[in-house]
């Protein structure tokens, strides 16, 4: 018998997320609720309770680099929304008006879950959506995460009883016992997707790199949407067996003559991220991660389910004090033998954005490698000049190499 | 009528650097700042020192620039340039709350670049609607207890706890004694006056400023709560602050007679009491959840918007005007549909949009007096 011919990981995410999407879809028809929720957010309680979770984000996402961007956003400034709120949030809004998404659309929540270890932009958005859908919102509220033993104590206690309460407001919605069993299996497939996503993330560190911060863009929807389910774990098994075999076997980089390797502050400018790419290629240079990237690489401990959520989804990068982040991108910075830092100030973002000048001075004077500040937006080609920052790029590729760096 | 005790309040919220420099050191007292809002200061007070709120300044931008982006919104970048540049050496410690993104950053890029002897970060909940804030809160503030006792070296007793709920009791009491006062004798006291004198007492030694507001108070006769004075159109603000001052002088200049506010630099900071029965620190910890709503912080339903509008019928307003704070994000998301629920409701509502270091308001003062004119025809 022939053995069978291993599927190609693009085609299975793709079909995951037509599945995941379809399924949402149907929700209504199959009598099952669906949850709004964050990027960072327990959402094992949810699969655990057999909730569909949707992430207006990565919707976003869709609509960003489906370059739906400015049309969405004007469309609620004319409601009276500025145009300087996260893309995210204005691409979202706008969808609600125009009813345009390039998946044809997401379902109506009946539930909304807003995490602020991520940032604290998402509670107000959701707050709208509340507004509209006449749904509660529910703040998941982790306090930062300050490098002190009595608050971390306390904070963690507060957010494990935030865990019960959410538990108890998901019975309420949907009138069923939760099943903590159901909740171990689950956090068992996340914790080993997780585990998996952070090996794929890490292949970046051998050289030539066999994947680039764009693989892990692409690759990081599955974590972000399906942790918690087999398919997810199956799915990055199979991608790293896939770059393995393909790339890292035969030494072949994702780029042919590498030589900087780049570190990228921030979220990626959707829009734009193919162009940088193959733009930084033309030029030896490959961006390799990020701690945004990172923001998924969870490490759960199944023996101690509320425990374990409570420190993972406080203790994300964006919400602990400037130093320990920027250790954090050190840490990066040596495990993957990066010698470039470009810093992208992201008018979206001002949970990210904020803090990063002194972040900045900090990973320089730690690596001594200079780097590269501009600003612009994720998502909304208004506020990107192409020229400008073209010129900036060449400009740091040209001090990096005059300062010999290799 | 005491003017004089008026007009030293007023001195105080125009400038209380210099006056407070020279208290502190007759006084040999500590000074700790908090930018807005919530921090408990009776414990800051029961520690022995003396709590600030600190409110930007007007005064241009220099330094803050270059570690906040244009786009944090001018009352942090402006609280922020004030440490860096102008009052650098004022403060011997910092007690920081954070309720949002630029909140939270500003707590590391401060302890970063300020100088300090002390340095705290506050964390009240972002979520009030939940048992779990009310244990946490208790938690962060017995934190924050322990902290100012490790820095002073003395413990915060029970007893010296009380004594400065009490003093900070009457100091609300007084200032919501004047605002009753001000809403039935318009005559009494402009709308600057007043908003000066709470703002005041964010930054005066509370037992000088009892004394200030007892001297005031105690010194109107009923010749003056009589004349009912023609105090204008009736409005309710609302916001976070009422920056720049002039805007409180357009206002007045524009008769407009303000009987309530959801201000931070208004009622939010003395509308409510602490209990003094009880466990002091659980009774602070109450008051938190007694205070109007505040824009950062999730609640039950659209409490914003439902609190504006008892504020409007309560108080029997016309309209409300809204103190849009450029850039501020939280108030950003607020306004559409609280624009929207107003009109829906019949309330005109006027959104002010102001940043600190504003200089030119003759544009403001137009719209602001259209608005009035278009109020009193109705």
């Amino acid at each position: 018998m022939m053995a069978e011919k291993r599927p190609k990981a693009k085609d299975v995410m793709k079909q995951l997320t037509k599945d995941y999407y379809g399924g949402a879809l149907r929700a209504r028809e199959e009598n099952k609720f669906i949850a709004y929720t964050t990027a960072v957010s327990p959402v094992e309680l949810f699969y655990a309770h057999d909730i569909i979770p949707i992430y207006p984000e990565n919707h976003s996402v869709m609509c960003l680099t489906g370059r739906m961007m400015p049309r969405l956003s004007l469309e609620i400034e004319r409601r009276g929304y500025t145009s300087h709120l996260c893309a995210y949030a204005r691409s979202d809004l706008g969808y609600r008006e125009l009813g345009e998404s390039p998946i044809g659309g997401i379902p109506d929540p009946d539930f909304l879950l807003a995490c602020n270890a991520q940032c604290f932009t998402l509670t107000k958005w959701f707050q709208v959506l509340s507004r509209r859908y006449g749904v509660p919102v529910f703040v998941f509220d982790t306090p930062q995460y300050i490098r002190k033993d009595e608050a971390r104590r306390n904070i963690i206690k507060y957010v494990e009883q935030q865990l019960s309460e959410m538990i108890k407001a998901l019975e309420e919605l949907t009138g069923r016992k939760f099943d903590y069993d159901r909740l171990k299996e689950v956090l068992g497939y996340s914790a080993e997707a997780s585990r998996l996503y952070k090996e794929f993330l890490d292949l970046a560190s051998i050289k030539p790199s066999p994947i680039s911060i764009f693989d892990a863009l692409i690759h990081m929807a599955i974590t972000v949407y399906l942790r918690g389910t087999k398919e997810a774990v199956d799915y990055y098994r199979l991608l790293i067996e896939e770059i393995k075999e393909e790339k890292v076997s035969k030494g072949i980089g994702v780029i042919p003559d590498e030589r900087f390797r780049l570190y990228w502050e921030n979220l990626p400018i959707w829009f734009k991220f193919r162009d940088h790419s193959e733009f930084l290629a033309a030029h030896n240079a490959v961006i390799l991660t990020s701690l945004y990237a990172h923001a998924w690489s969870y490490v759960f401990d199944v023996s101690d389910p509320m425990r374990t959520l409570a420190e993972n989804y406080t203790s994300v990068f964006s919400n602990v004090e400037l130093e320990e982040r920027a250790e954090r991108a050190i840490a990066l910075f040596r495990q993957y033998s990066l010698n470039g830092n470009i810093m992208f100030l992201n008018r979206s973002c001002k949970a990210v954005t904020f803090g990063v000048f002194e972040l900045k001075d900090m990973i320089t004077e730690e690596t001594g490698i200079p780097a590269l500040v501009f600003e612009s937006d994720m998502g909304d080609p208004r506020f990107y000049s192409e020229v400008q920052i073209r010129t900036r790029l060449e400009a740091y590729l040209e001090t990096l190499d005059r300062l010999g760096v290799s | 009528m005491n003017r004089c005790a008026l007009e030293e309040l007023q001195s105080i919220a125009r400038d209380p650097y210099p006056l407070l420099r020279a208290w502190k050191k007759e006084a040999q007292r500590k000074i700790v700042g908090s930018t807005l809002t919530d921090v408990p200061e009776e414990l800051i007070h029961a520690a022995g020192m003396v709590p600030f709120t600190i409110v930007g300044t007007n005064k241009p931008l220099l330094r803050a620039s270059a570690h906040l982006p244009d786009n944090a919104c001018s009352q942090a970048r402006s609280d922020l340039e004030l440490v860096l540049t102008y009052q650098r050496d004022f403060f011997d410690g910092y007690v920081l709350p954070q309720v949002d993104d630029t909140s939270q950053h500003l707590c590391d890029i401060w302890r970063r670049n300020v100088p300090w002897d002390y340095f705290e970060s506050f964390l009240p909940p972002r979520q009030v609607d939940r048992p779990s804030a009310r244990e946490w809160l208790l938690d962060e503030t017995l934190r924050l207890k322990r902290s100012l006792e490790f820095f002073t070296g003395e413990e915060i007793s029970e007893e010296r706890l009380r004594e400065s709920i009490s003093l900070y009791n009457q100091n609300r009491q007084h200032m919501r004694k004047l605002y009753e006062m001000k809403r039935r004798s318009p005559g009494l006291i402009s709308n600057r006056e007043f908003f000066d004198i709470i703002k005041s007492s964010m930054w005066w030694p509370k037992e000088e400023h009892n004394r200030l507001l007892e001297r005031f108070i105690s010194s109107v006769d009923e010749t003056y709560l009589k004349d009912k004075g023609d105090g204008g159109i009736r409005v309710v603000l609302s916001g976070i602050v009422w920056e720049p001052p002039e805007i409180m002088d357009i206002i007045d200049q524009s008769g407009l007679q303000v009987v309530g506010d959801d201000l931070c630099v208004g009622w939010r900071y003395i509308g409510a009491d602490v209990e003094m029965d009880g466990d002091p620190l659980r009774s602070i910890v109450d008051r938190h959840f007694k205070k109007g709503p505040f824009t950062p912080i999730n609640d039950k339903g659209d409490r914003i918007f439902e609190n504006l509008l008892n504020l409007v019928r309560q108080n029997r307003a016309k309209a409300v005007i809204y103190f849009h704070i450029k850039f501020n994000e939280s108030q950003d998301y607020d306004l559409p549909d609280l624009v929207d629920n107003m009109e829906k409701e019949g309330i005109p509502i006027f959104v002010v949009e102001t940043e600190y270091q504003t200089t030119h308001l003759a544009g403001v003062r137009t719209r602001i007096q259209a608005f009035g004119e278009s109020l009193a025809q109705k």
